[in-house]
């Protein structure tokens, strides 16, 4: 803890003044508490039949997300809105596409009380989980508890969630002066920057710390009925309004934008630029740039390799 | 505790409302840095926004504003979180306002900059745009939505060059981008950055210090009633202290005053017995000398309490006065007639004289009062033998009774104590006697000299010990007169008489009663009680006196004679020939009997002049129609001579002791 601790304050220190700063290398989690926690996320007794999971949707080996373009729930329900990633969400300043709630946990109730979702609730939750004996010694063991209840639950999913960060990309260690990007990868960044993208993209999860205009220059799609901004505040400039998606890991998260139409990398650059920039790519620029995003790709975490 | 506390408390929502105003400070900094910088992490917005959010919860959370005169401060911060929540919403709006115009005027910057070709064919275009783009700077630092408020901020041209067409069509759309959002974005700016919550934040904190100050007050007020109270309870603990201590003085004042008047004499100005005791433990070889005035109690009677009250005062100065050249002495008033001098280490033959000479100088003074004059006499006793006093007290009782004397001194030889000792003794004995019927008299025959025939017995008192032995009236009489003790006994002997008498009717029987007696109304009245209830037996009881010195009032016992006589009884004359015998009692009193003294008649038989005397009294008592009884015949001879004398009766151990009972035969012989 104390070495983060150190190495937080070097970075902050070193790179206070990079738009984009690493992921800390530790989580600082509680390990036994969190494997609780990745037992329930994987575990579809948290499902009304049974079908779905946490990880049915927030694919651990799909970067977290899901490659669908809506996600499949109970009884086969759809989605409304493309799967944004668990991974790095604890850095997230608010949490769904609308950032209607502030943390984790109250995200993870959305889900789970969704009748298109889980379609669960918090007595049967508990009474499914208090009927097994392995959760009952598990959640006794964390918590030194003998009943559980719905917001141990809630608690042990957060701490796994906490430990699903992917540090160590390739442009995190640039930052860390560990190594040297390619003049490709270099030349993405600096075009990053030039044409704006930095403006909506920064900070440590290098994006997810404002909201903006999908379609800012050129308006985006208006037909469609999305879970914007508009959705909670009813005002007519927050129509498209979402919350600022991450750009971490992003090559392993396609489709892409809440509504999953860009199905490559190079095609969600170009709408980027076109709607939120009104800027015109030339093919090296797409590529470079494309190149500088493939940097961001850290490490699985490791909370998902322990037992 | 209270103040602690409440000054803690106080001081959390003062830090709580600081820090507030400080992330609120920083937050604007945060958005003005971001308006002006190209790059900015946002994460440092979102990051102070949280930590306004987290400090508003602790403000609101404070232990303080919870109670009731915090109310309006509560509402002013629940008003507060609403300016603060539209706050945060506006910044989020202006991140997106800011987002456009920024990255557009970047492109616009850009785009400008990569046409060389343009520098040098279309130079105007150039400029042109270079000048729109200056505009959109200023527009933007300045923030006034007046600058722009010109169409020409397009651009146009005839040119058939694709590249120009192409760079103006590119420029246009941002530049009309620009416009059409700035309005937008200067209101969000405005908004965000006129946001006056910074100045509502000071506004709650100085009105929560007015508050907190008439807190303040309170528990200044109660801290200072506190303080008061201390400073009163000292105060008081002090003063009583001091008042203890000023009663203490007085206390000690009154108790010395007090032990004072204890020893102190204040008529007299002389200190008293008490003093003289205490004064007594303390010394050396002390000698004393009692000053006792004569007839004290006579002088208060006859002249008033005034003067005797003055004569006291004034023998004291006299006293002082003589005493004066004496060094080691102290004066005391010991009694109400009685003064005391102490010495120390004097001799003996020293306070002898001045005894004598100090009762020389009183006795001769003349004590003038108004229009009186008196003389005194004192008797002064003087002792050096432990105890002291007692002593002294002893030998003065025993001077009284010495009319010879003035002044005496103590000496073991005097017995005193033992004769208290034997006194205390008698007394007991006489109880128990009188207690157990052991007053008994003995009769002494008295013997008709003519007819040789017991005719009379004397009854003398007589007490019987437990052991048996026979105690003679000199050994208890006087003793039981200091009491009640005379009276019982007088009665047991009148009664036991006649009682006896009742039993011998053949004889006459004689009770002895002195002069001082019969001015006793009491014990006449015991008298004259068994005289009537024995009248028959009565007249064969006579009584004979015994003289004494106080014999004034002569009338009364004439009376008690007449009365007695009226019983029959018959009055002797007893001891006559001694002591205080006078022939004028013959002339006052109606005496039937005289008995004539042993003295004399026991010398009888070689003293000439005694059987002359003797030969007198008979002469003379015959001729006033009494007859006698010669007392103490204890030879043969006397009797011999008194029958030839013609003594009438004769009593003595020659004929009978005293005995139990009167004999039986009542025939004597000589």
């Amino acid at each position: 803890m104390f070495k983060i601790s150190i190495l937080l304050f070097t970075i902050i220190n070193i790179y206070a003044n990079e738009p984009i700063s690493p992921i800390p290398l530790d989580s600082g989690i509680d390990i036994e508490k969190a494997k609780l926690g990745k037992k329930l996320f994987f575990d579809t007794i948290l499902s009304k039949d049974n079908s779905t999971a946490c990880v049915s949707c927030h694919d651990v080996s799909q970067g977290g997300a899901d490659s669908n373009t809506v996600s499949t729930g109970f009884g086969g329900k759809k989605g409304n809105i493309q799967s944004p990633t668990v991974f790095n969400a604890r850095y997230n300043f608010k949490q769904f596409w609308n950032g209607r709630v502030d943390t984790l946990a109250q995200q993870a109730s959305g889900p789970l009380n969704n009748p298109v979702e889980h379609n669960m609730n918090p007595k049967i939750i508990e009474k499914r989980l208090n009927n097994s004996k392995i959760y009952k010694k598990l959640f006794s063991k964390i918590y030194n508890i003998s009943n559980i209840k719905y917001r141990y639950v809630i608690d042990a999913i957060v701490e796994f969630e906490n430990g699903l960060i992917t540090p160590n990309s390739k442009f995190d260690r640039y930052l860390r002066g560990e190594l040297q990007l390619t003049s490709d990868e270099k030349n993405g960044y600096k075009l990053f920057k030039q044409y704006g993208c930095i403006t909506c993209h920064n900070g440590i999860n290098i994006g997810s710390n404002s909201f903006q205009k999908m379609g800012t220059f050129i308006e985006y799609d208006t037909t469609a009925n999305y879970p914007d901004k508009k959705a909670i505040t009813n005002k007519k400039i927050h129509h498209n309004v979402f919350k600022v998606p991450t750009l971490r890991n992003i090559n392993l998260t396609a489709p892409y934008f809440h509504d999953g139409v860009a199905k490559t990398l190079s095609e969600a650059i170009n709408i980027m630029a076109k709607h939120n920039l009104g800027v015109e790519l030339s093919k090296k620029e797409v590529s470079d740039l494309k190149a500088f995003l493939l940097t961001l790709e850290g490490e699985k975490p490791t909370i998902l390799e322990s037992n | 505790m209270v103040q602690r506390d409440f000054t803690r408390n106080h001081k959390a929502v003062l830090i709580s409302t600081n820090n507030l105003a400080h992330h609120q400070s920083k937050l604007t900094y945060l958005i003005l840095q971001n308006s002006i910088y190209t790059y900015q992490n946002q994460d440092k917005i979102k990051d102070k926004i949280k930590e306004l959010l987290d400090e508003y919860k602790v403000l609101k959370n404070s232990t303080l504003l919870k109670e009731e005169t915090y109310n309006n401060i509560n509402q002013e911060i629940i008003k507060l979180k609403k300016k603060i929540d539209i706050n945060i919403e506006n910044i989020e709006d202006y991140l997106m306002f800011n987002a456009r115009i920024k990255n557009s005027l970047l492109f616009l910057t850009r785009h400008v900059e990569n046409v060389e070709f343009l520098e040098i064919k279309n130079n105007e275009i150039f400029i042109k745009a270079n000048y729109i783009l200056k505009h959109f700077y200023d527009a933007k630092r300045i923030q006034d939505l007046d600058y722009l408020d010109k169409d020409e901020f397009l651009l146009h041209s005839d040119s058939k060059d694709k590249k120009v067409q192409d760079f103006i069509k590119k420029f246009n759309l941002h530049s009309n981008f620009i416009m059409k959002n700035f309005i937008d974005y200067i209101n969000s700016v405005n908004s965000v950055l006129n946001n006056n919550i910074y100045d509502s934040i000071i506004d709650i904190t100085t009105q929560f210090s007015k508050l907190a100050l008439k807190d303040f007050e309170a528990l200044d007020t109660f801290a200072f009633i506190l303080f008061m109270i201390f400073i009163i309870s000292l105060a008081t603990i002090i003063y009583l202290l001091y008042s203890s201590i000023q009663k203490n003085h007085i206390l000690q004042i009154t108790s010395d005053s007090l032990q004072h008047s204890l020893t102190y004499d204040q008529l007299t100005d002389l200190y008293n017995r008490k003093a003289l005791e205490n004064k007594l433990d303390i010394i050396d070889k002390p000698t004393i000398l009692l000053i006792n005035i004569d007839g004290f109690k006579n002088i208060n009677d006859i002249y008033g309490n005034q003067v005797g009250d003055d004569l006291l005062i004034k023998t004291a100065n006299l006293i002082k006065s003589e005493l004066s050249f004496i060094d080691k002495l102290d004066i005391f008033r010991l009694g109400g007639d009685e003064f005391g001098v102490l010495f120390e280490n004097i001799d003996d033959k020293e306070i002898l004289e001045i005894a004598n000479s100090l009762e020389k100088v009183i006795s001769k003074h003349n004590f003038i009062f108004k229009d009186l004059k008196l003389n005194i006499s004192v008797s002064i006793v003087s002792n050096n033998i432990y105890p002291i006093l007692e002593n002294a007290d002893l030998t003065l009782k025993l001077l009284k009774q010495d009319h010879t004397k003035r002044v005496m001194r103590y000496t073991d030889d005097l017995n005193l104590k033992k004769s208290v000792e034997e006194n205390m003794k008698t007394v007991d004995i006489i109880k128990n006697a009188i207690k157990d019927d052991r007053i008994i008299p003995y009769f002494q025959p008295i013997v008709n000299l003519k007819t040789l025939k017991i005719e009379k017995y004397e009854a003398l008192v007589r007490l019987k010990l437990d052991d048996g032995t026979i105690l003679p009236p000199y050994k208890f009489l006087e003793t039981s007169k200091k009491s009640s003790q005379y009276y019982e006994i007088t009665e047991i002997m009148f009664n036991k008489v006649i009682q006896t008498a009742k039993e011998y009717p053949q004889y006459r029987f004689s009770l002895n009663i002195s002069m001082i007696d019969i001015l006793n109304d009491k014990l006449i009245a015991i008298l004259y009680d068994c005289f009537d209830k024995n009248l028959a037996t009565v007249s064969r009881i006579d009584i004979e006196l015994l003289e004494s010195e106080f014999l004034e009032d002569t009338k009364k016992i004439q009376k008690f004679i007449k009365k007695v006589n009226s019983y029959g009884s018959k009055i002797l004359i007893d001891d006559f020939g001694t002591g205080y015998s006078n022939f004028s009692y013959f002339s006052e009193l109606d005496i039937d009997l005289v008995k004539i003294d042993g003295s004399i008649v026991s010398e009888i038989v070689d003293d000439k002049k005694k059987l002359h005397i003797l030969k007198t009294i008979h002469q003379f008592t015959n001729g006033m129609k009494m007859t006698n009884v010669a007392e103490y015949v204890e030879s043969r001879e006397i009797a011999l001579i008194l029958q030839e004398v013609g003594v009438e009766y004769a009593q003595g151990y020659y004929f009978s002791q005293p005995v139990t009972k009167p004999l039986e035969n009542c025939e004597v012989t000589i």
